[in-house]
């Protein structure tokens, strides 16, 4: 019998395949991608001039990213004040003792000239001098450098200001302390923390759920079960229909529900961690060697004591790695939940962003960064182990 | 013990007496295994009747079920240990069906238990490898903790599924004898599914043949020559021996 492949050509066609750039489907297919990429660059609003036009915005971003605020120094100051009141009333003698600032005049109206003189401060330093009103608002008047004596004199205006009462502060930097970490820094960490034991308690409420209903999601073990079938098919659906809904959609209903902070974020990664874990679990179950099932129920052990001795040994490294994986994932997540009130690090990172705090930004995102890219690789190496 | 019409097996009928260590064989595909597992269930007959020690396994309810289960030992061509859980664990599987359910999930044995199963695994000559995880073991080896696991039952028959079929000739022969010891010294029946006629005829007190789902021969080793072997495994089949 001919071999089809030996068989003389019946159409002349056939015989030679048309050449990709004579074809009429290439052709076709070439058109409807420039169409769908067309469209797409309209619907998407692509311009890319705006990268252009708005990088003077983001700049001190940029910036601030190679300087966060991380750290500080307690400065050591010496400081010499005088009142100068507004409207003719005259203030009492200044306090004494330290370095001692007097003013050319005491009282006086917006506008006058004033000169500063201070004595008693270190030599050759710079300095600033302050104007503080009556409720504590300062502005920067002028700067100056001691001379050798630690004297200096400096020539001011009298500010526009609310209130008569006014104190002028002359303060010179001595020295700094040590450094210690920032109170941005302080705060990121304290979120970052939060962040993570989120994402804990929201992949622990997806185990706590996901490891029982995962059984019923498994064909292997409901096949024999009765109404088996049923029972696979809600369990999936219920998988496939909670996994289908952003973890960020679900933070803000339970923002909603629970009211605004973590534990909305714990609920919205816990139900999403269910989905996800519940349906990778059940496929891991489902991919077991049905021998030693076999061997077990043939003991006349029980439904439970056959899951107990013949699935559960098979599975834990798989559930153990995607538990792991899952957590990974949802410190991720955990970083933006704060974006809709879900708590963690997210929350004062939009803050910071809002109030144009680049410097603070950029420390939770590093923060963020070091923290998100230290857990990855743990639990790499973690999952290598255990597989 | 097993009649029926099922499209595997159809007009399987037949009766061990106790003691007996029956061998059956045949072509992959005739029937063997699915005979084996309609013994005690773990494949579901169409129709017919299983008859064990008096009691009708084919109609048992679920509980009398289990309990008929306790009393039949198996032992399969891949093993079936669990893995990833030690020898001893898989022994002690073997004693599940007696358990209360509570104490088994905890993963808990009572002493007397794992003596025994301990007692088991010197039987069949690896007491060293009680704690070795169970795939860490060769096949011979994991065939012995099979032969153990289904001691733990203190079974009155075995169903052997093919339980050399994975192993060489020198092995094959020391599992058999294990097994051909339980037949002879605990008075265990067996019911054994082997490739190799020699091996049948070396171990078994009757053979039973299947083709096609239906018993050609039934009788004693001896009987078997060269007109049956051709009759049960076709005209064209040579004979491979293995001593």
């Amino acid at each position: 019998m001919a071999v089809e492949e030996f068989s003389p050509p019946r159409r002349a066609g056939r015989a030679r395949p048309t050449l990709w750039y004579r074809s009429w489907r290439v052709h076709l297919a070439v058109f409807v991608a420039i169409l769908a990429y067309a469209y797409g660059w309209r619907v998407t609003q692509i311009r890319m001039a705006e990268l252009w036009r708005g990088a003077y915005l983001i700049r001190p971003f940029i910036g601030a990213l190679a300087s966060p605020d991380v750290v500080t120094r307690e400065q050591h100051v010496q400081r010499g004040t005088a009142l100068f009141y507004y409207g003719g009333e005259r203030p009492a003698a200044a306090p004494g003792g330290g370095p001692s600032l007097a003013l050319s005049t005491v009282t006086g109206a917006i506008g006058d000239r004033v000169t500063a003189a201070g004595e008693g401060f270190a030599p050759n330093r710079r300095g600033v001098l302050w104007w503080e009103n009556q409720v504590g608002q300062r502005q920067q008047l002028g700067s100056f450098t001691t001379d050798a004596q630690g004297r200096f004199s400096l020539t001011f205006t009298a500010p526009e200001v609310q209130g008569t009462h006014n104190l002028v502060i002359a303060e010179v930097l001595i020295g700094e302390g040590p450094l210690r970490p920032s109170q941005t820094l302080l705060v990121v960490l304290d979120r970052m923390v939060e962040t993570v034991f989120l994402a804990l308690m929201g992949t622990t409420m997806g185990v706590v759920f996901a490891v029982p209903l995962s059984f019923l999601g498994a064909k292997n073990l409901t096949a024999s079960l009765p109404a088996g079938g049923a029972i696979y098919g809600l369990t999936r659906t219920f998988f496939n229909l909670m996994r289908s809904i952003e973890a960020l959609v679900l933070a803000i209903i339970f923002t909603v529900w629970v009211g605004l902070g973590p534990f909305a974020g714990v609920l919205a990664l816990g139900v999403h961690s269910i989905a996800s874990l519940g349906k990778l679990y059940s496929e891991a179950i489902e991919s077991i060697d049905a021998g030693p099932i076999e061997a077990v129920t043939a003991t006349g052990a029980s439904a439970l004591q056959v899951v107990r001795y013949a699935v559960v040994p098979q599975i834990v490294p798989q559930f153990i790695a995607f538990t792991i994986y899952r957590w990974d994932i949802n410190v991720r997540f955990s970083t933006v939940i704060g974006f809709v009130g879900g708590g963690g690090i997210g929350f004062v990172l939009q803050q910071y962003i809002n109030l144009l705090q680049w410097r603070q930004a950029a420390t939770a995102l590093w923060m963020i960064a070091i923290v998100v890219a230290a857990l990855d690789y743990t639990s790499a190496v973690v999952r290598e182990r255990i597989i | 013990m097993y009649g029926g019409g099922t499209r595997a097996l159809s007009d399987v009928s037949f009766e061990v007496a106790r003691g007996e260590f029956l061998i059956i064989i045949g072509l992959s595909g005739s029937g063997k295994s699915t005979l084996l597992r309609c013994i005690n269930r773990l494949i579901e007959p169409t129709s017919g009747r299983v008859v064990f020690a008096g009691r009708d396994v084919t109609a048992a309810p679920p509980q009398e079920l289990r309990e008929i289960r306790r009393k039949i030992g198996m032992i399969f061509q891949q093993f079936n240990l669990v893995r990833r859980a030690s020898v001893l664990t898989n022994v002690l599987t073997g004693r599940l069906g007696y358990l209360p359910p509570p104490w088994a999930l905890a993963n808990y044995f009572p002493a007397p238990l794992v003596d025994r199963a301990m007692a088991n695994l010197e039987r069949v000559g690896i007491p060293e490898k009680a704690f070795v995880r169970g795939d860490a073991l060769s096949g011979g080896q994991q065939q012995r903790v099979g032969i153990a696991r289904a001691l733990m039952q203190e079974p009155e028959l075995i169903l052997a599924d093919e339980p050399v079929a994975s192993l060489d000739p020198a092995t094959s022969h020391s599992v058999l004898r294990y097994v051909e010891e339980l037949n002879k010294r605990d008075g265990i029946t067996v019911l054994c599914c082997l490739h190799f006629l020699s091996l049948a005829r070396r171990y078994g007190t009757r053979i039973l043949a299947l083709k096609a789902g239906q018993i050609v021969f039934d009788g004693r080793p001896n009987d078997i020559n060269e007109a049956r072997f051709a009759e049960i495994y076709g005209e064209d089949a040579i004979e491979v021996e293995i001593r």
